[in-house]
């Protein structure tokens, strides 16, 4: 059977979840391996959740946030920036590509970027093939 | 055993989500997870009978949570929690998943759609096991407020409140009120003097009692929050203190500087004006070229600095229509002229402007039409045997070709932009720019006068450039929603707020300076760190940045987005 | 005398994957051990006692009132016995940082048993070894066959391989607290709910740091410590060294910082912050001070070990509690 990726998204309630709206009334298609999970501010993503979603057996994360300067809250999506390039080079260092966690910045009126995000970002996933994670962690060696 | 009851329920939306998931596939498969009472599909949720059926099953069945997969939260989400409240249960004991505009919309097979869908509603599922009941709270008005602008939207808006006899500051940065009217002569499509209700309106609000008039005056810092602002204005030397409980930002904008484009010789070829110096030849009833002779062509030339990519790309909206108000000006002042109305597009929006535009364009009007794209007119000098001061070269593109318009006079119609000043006080009070620098309004369909923060709207030309009548609109409509928040006398705030649990808070105060509103404070007595929930928006950045674990966002807890991932992420290892 | 009628409690310390430290820091009672040994024998503790895993298998089962297990679970050996103590121990302590997290032996888990074979048998520098001999979990001599425990791929805490009651932190714990733990037992005060942290408080490091803190959490630059000139007053994360202070649970007696070192996170996190790993992580990314992307990577940069500063004592029990590829070769 082909490898389907499965991909967690974290969206912020503002600019990106609402973009993904957008993708849905404009009707544009993007694969279905996406799955949103709602935040009001890409501010609230850390380590714990990007984390817990690979544990929990996801091959890609996705954050996507307003774009910079455009915060609904002034600058969530900077800390939010910060934070991500740590979790980049901690990721690295567990053996976990870097290429499975991305984050984007897609407004409110994109929905279109947000549904070709959708699509780079399930190919991308393909390429790299299925993550270990979650069965690595669920047995002792 | 667990006292959780969860009712589920997944929506047709007609065929809009039946046609793309298999909802009862749906609702089998998740009526068997732990506490899940009862799961049920039907065709329209959000109906009456839908609804019904919710606070019918709450009772009945004594359901203590609730999960409806439809639509996008963003669309029905407060219509739901309404339901859950009607049959008296909290109303944040509900979650949603979005399985129309994330699912049925979006994606072409039907078994990975309906996979997906189960995985969202499996997510929503073990998210709503965490949820809290959330008391919905409420802070006081004062009923003063605070004016930024003294244009013709700040006035109306001041006079609105005041004649309703409640207190305002009206704050003008410039010496006199007024705004950009000052500098307009007559008004489009209508012609009528500025002055006959400029200058009544300015005394108006001079000699109300109710409002209070502070000219060359700047809002220094603002704290605080709706209902309870306290904002330090400078006036001259001193600073005074202020305290009010809404704040209407009415700043206005500045005309484009043409300067900068060559083509067009603004500043260095004599008798190329822009449309403000020909509003004050206008206002002294002389048009005359810089050698006071009287000019015989006037050519008008459209959108400068307005809808083009490398200045501004939105339409400055007046223009047009003010540019067909010179040709009749001028006509009437210089019978005799020939006035070249140089255009990219017509926009006759708006009550009597395209009868301006018929009336126009049967008087001695050349109207010729360039295109943006396919480069700007270019002014000249023009040469000494020429019976005119200035050649405009322009490709024509209506007939398609190259032409040369002769003219004494050029007036540029340039564009507005935002204030320069407009980042500095959206940065004090709260607001941000959209990419044009102008404000950004908390909805641009539903609410186009509130701003995303409570407590602050926004008037006038602040917000995109705008004609007399929308700015007035827009300012009496902010005055009205105000008034109706002091009439109240209160004001619901922002429930899914953090807050810290001072047995845990080791003081570090990482999070004092990460919230953008200064909600956390240090308490050194306590050795805490403590959330002022009335100026929490919930953001949740300060409950990531806590090292300890202490501060947690309401409605959006680390268990609840955890096990709404674990949810999630059930379904798709079953294959 | 009532105190002969009153059965004395019969007590147990065993060590898993050790340094010993913890071991050293029960006789560091000194001559409260007297008072210990008056309420309490000490019917097991291979340090000091020469006492056999056999005569703890003829045990009854829950023959021990209290069995204080320090070490991580490196090894078939650790595995075995912390089964059996299990078995024969009716309150069983999580002892120290390794059986509570990992600890120090749990940074094995960056590596595979592979990796740690290869290095510790053929690559370190001092090392001879033509014949490519390794360790055998079985091996034939005349004599009969020899066993050795089998050496895990995974370092695993205690409660990871058997329940465990309570949890007592540090590396090693402070033995004050050990002492205040113990009396609490003997004299049947009330025990926290199974599953608690005990002898170490409910508030991380900096609520009895008395360093200088002010909401400066911004960093332009990391630091190691040793690139610093430590004022000895002002908190560590405002000088830019990275100190796990805010997310390890204080009760130490701030040791480190005591002796102008930031903390290292021993004690483990507070109840809210299971991964506290993750939490600094979190808290150190928000404190860079900068908002354009290349300065931030810059700045990202000057943490050299990300991985192993903020789970420096706990990588078995993060999310991610081992590296990934690794696994692969084993």
């Amino acid at each position: 059977m082909e490898f389907e990726p499965k991909i967690v998204a974290f969206l912020c309630n503002w600019c990106s979840y609402t973009g993904a709206d957008l993708a849905g009334t404009s009707r544009m298609k993007y694969p279905a391996n996406i799955k949103i999970i709602r935040i009001m501010c890409s501010g609230r993503i850390g380590p714990t959740f990007v984390l817990k979603a690979f544990r929990e057996g996801a091959d890609g994360v996705m954050i996507c946030g307003c774009h910079p300067g455009d915060c609904h809250y002034h600058e969530g999506n900077y800390k939010c920036l910060r934070r991500y390039k740590l979790i980049q080079k901690y990721i690295q260092q567990m053996g976990i590509e870097q290429d499975r966690l991305r984050l984007s910045w897609i407004s409110a009126s994109e929905g279109k970027q947000f549904a070709e995000l959708a699509q780079s970002m399930t190919e991308v996933i393909r390429e790299l093939g299925p993550c270990d994670i979650k069965s690595v962690m669920e047995t002792f060696a | 055993m667990s006292n959780i009851r969860i009712g589920v329920y997944v929506c047709w939306c007609g065929t809009n989500i039946a046609k793309m998931v298999d909802v009862k596939q749906v609702a089998e498969a998740v009526g068997n997870m732990d506490d899940v009472v009862i799961s049920k599909d039907y065709k329209y949720m959000c109906s009456d009978p839908g609804q019904e059926l919710i606070i019918k099953d709450i009772k009945e069945h004594k359901l203590n949570r609730v999960v409806v997969s439809a639509c996008s939260p963003r669309i029905h989400e407060l219509t739901f929690r309404k339901a859950l409240e009607n049959a008296g249960l909290n109303a944040y004991l509900f979650q949603m998943a979005n399985i129309r505009e994330q699912v049925s919309w979006v994606h072409v097979n039907r078994k990975e759609a309906t996979k997906k869908a189960i995985a969202l509603v499996r997510g929503a599922i073990n998210r709503v096991r965490w949820h809290e009941p959330l008391e919905k709270r409420r802070v006081d008005v004062n009923p003063a407020t605070l004016i930024i602008g003294g244009g013709i939207a700040g006035m109306s808006a001041a006079l609105e409140i005041a004649r309703a006899d409640k207190q305002v500051i009206l704050l003008e940065k410039e010496k006199e009120l007024g705004g950009q009217l000052r500098f307009v002569n007559r008004t489009f499509p209508d012609f009528i003097p500025t002055s006959d209700f400029i200058e009544p309106m300015k005394d108006d609000v001079l000699h109300h009692p109710r409002i209070s008039v502070l000219t060359e005056a700047n809002l220094n810092e603002l704290h605080g929050y709706i209902g309870n602002f306290i904002g330090h204005i400078q006036t001259g030397a001193k600073e005074l203190k202020v305290e009010f409980g809404n704040i209407i930002v009415a700043s206005g904008l500045k005309p484009f500087n043409p300067a900068p484009m060559e083509n067009y010789g603004y500043g260095k070829l004599p008798n190329v004006i822009t449309s403000l110096e020909l509003e004050k030849m206008l206002q002294t009833g002389e048009i005359r070229q810089t050698n006071r002779k009287l000019p015989e062509k006037v050519a008008i030339i459209h959108c400068v600095g307005s809808r083009s990519s490398q200045y501004h790309e939105f339409c400055s909206s007046t223009c047009c229509m003010t540019a067909l108000k010179y040709s009749n000006q001028v006509l009437d002042m210089l019978p005799n002229s020939q006035v070249y109305q140089l255009y990219a597009d017509m926009r006759a929006m708006g009550k009597g402007c395209e009868e301006l535009y018929t009336a126009t364009s049967r008087k001695n009007v050349m109207f010729l039409m360039y295109d943006q794209e396919d480069g700007l007119p270019y002014i000249r000098k023009a040469g000494p045997k020429e019976d005119c001061n200035l050649l405009i070269e322009v490709n024509e593109k209506l007939s398609g070709e190259r032409i040369e318009v002769p003219a004494d006079l050029v007036v540029l119609m340039v564009g507005m932009e935002a204030h320069e000043q407009a980042k500095k006080l959206g940065q004090t009070v709260g607001i941000s720019l959209c990419g044009n620098e102008f404000y950004i309004e908390k909805h641009p369909k539903l609410d186009p006068v509130a701003t995303t923060t409570d407590g602050v709207y926004v008037s006038g030309s602040c917000q995109s450039p705008k004609n007399i009548s929308d700015s007035i609109t827009q300012a009496k409509a902010a005055a009205a929603r105000i008034l109706a928040t002091i009439n109240y006398g209160s004001v619901e705030v922002e429930v899914t707020t953090a807050h810290v649990n001072e047995d845990i808070c080791c003081g570090c105060q990482t999070c004092v300076r990460v919230c953008p509103y200064g909600a956390i404070s240090y308490i050194a007595d306590d050795r805490v760190s403590r959330v002022n929930e009335v100026l929490c928006k919930g953001c949740g950045t300060c409950t990531t940045s806590c090292p300890t674990g202490a501060i947690s966002s309401r409605h959006f807890t680390e268990k609840q987005i955890l096990s709404q991932i674990e949810g999630v992420m059930l379904e798709l290892m079953e294959n | 005398m009532s105190e002969q009628n009153k059965p004395k409690l019969k007590l147990a310390v065993y060590w898993g994957a050790a340094c010993g430290g913890c071991c050293v820091s029960v006789l560091d009672v000194h001559e409260k051990l007297f008072d210990v040994v008056a309420a309490a024998d000490l019917v097991f503790w291979p340090i000091a006692l020469d006492i056999k895993y056999k005569d703890v298998e003829a045990m009854p089962d829950g023959h021990i009132d209290v069995t204080l297990f320090n070490g991580s679970v490196r090894n078939s050996e650790n595995h075995h016995m912390a089964k059996l103590l299990r078995d024969k121990t009716k309150i069983l302590v999580a002892y120290g940082s390794c059986s509570h997290m990992g600890g120090i032996p749990g940074l094995g888990n960056f590596s595979s048993r592979k990796e740690i074979f290869n290095r510790v048998y053929h690559d370190t520098e001092t090392t001879v070894n033509p014949e490519r001999i390794e360790p055998k979990e079985k091996y034939s001599v005349a004599e009969g066959e020899l066993s050795l425990p089998e050496f895990y791929n995974d370092v695993r805490t205690l409660d990871q391989v058997v329940d465990v009651d309570y949890y007592l932190p540090g590396c090693p714990p402070q033995t004050e607290r050990l002492v205040e733990v113990f009396m609490a037992i003997v004299t049947g005060a009330e025990l926290p709910p199974t599953g608690s942290v005990i002898g170490a408080l409910e508030k991380s490091q900096c609520d009895e740091c008395e360093r200088k803190k002010t909401d400066n959490k911004l960093i332009k630059e990391f630091k190691r410590p040793w690139e610093i000139i430590d004022d000895g007053e002002t908190c560590f994360l405002e000088q830019g060294v990275i100190c796990m202070g805010p997310a390890t649970r204080g009760g130490c007696g701030y040791r480190c910082i005591n002796g102008n070192a930031p903390c290292k996170g021993c004690y483990g996190p507070p109840a809210d912050a299971p991964d506290p790993g993750a939490k600094m992580m979190s808290a150190i990314g928000t404190m860079i001070d900068s908002n354009d992307e290349a300065e931030i990577e810059k700045i990202v940069d000057g943490i050299v070990d990300p991985a192993g500063t903020f789970y420096r004592y706990s990588l078995p029990k993060a999310i991610i509690r081992r590296k990934l590829t690794t696994i692969k070769e084993n």
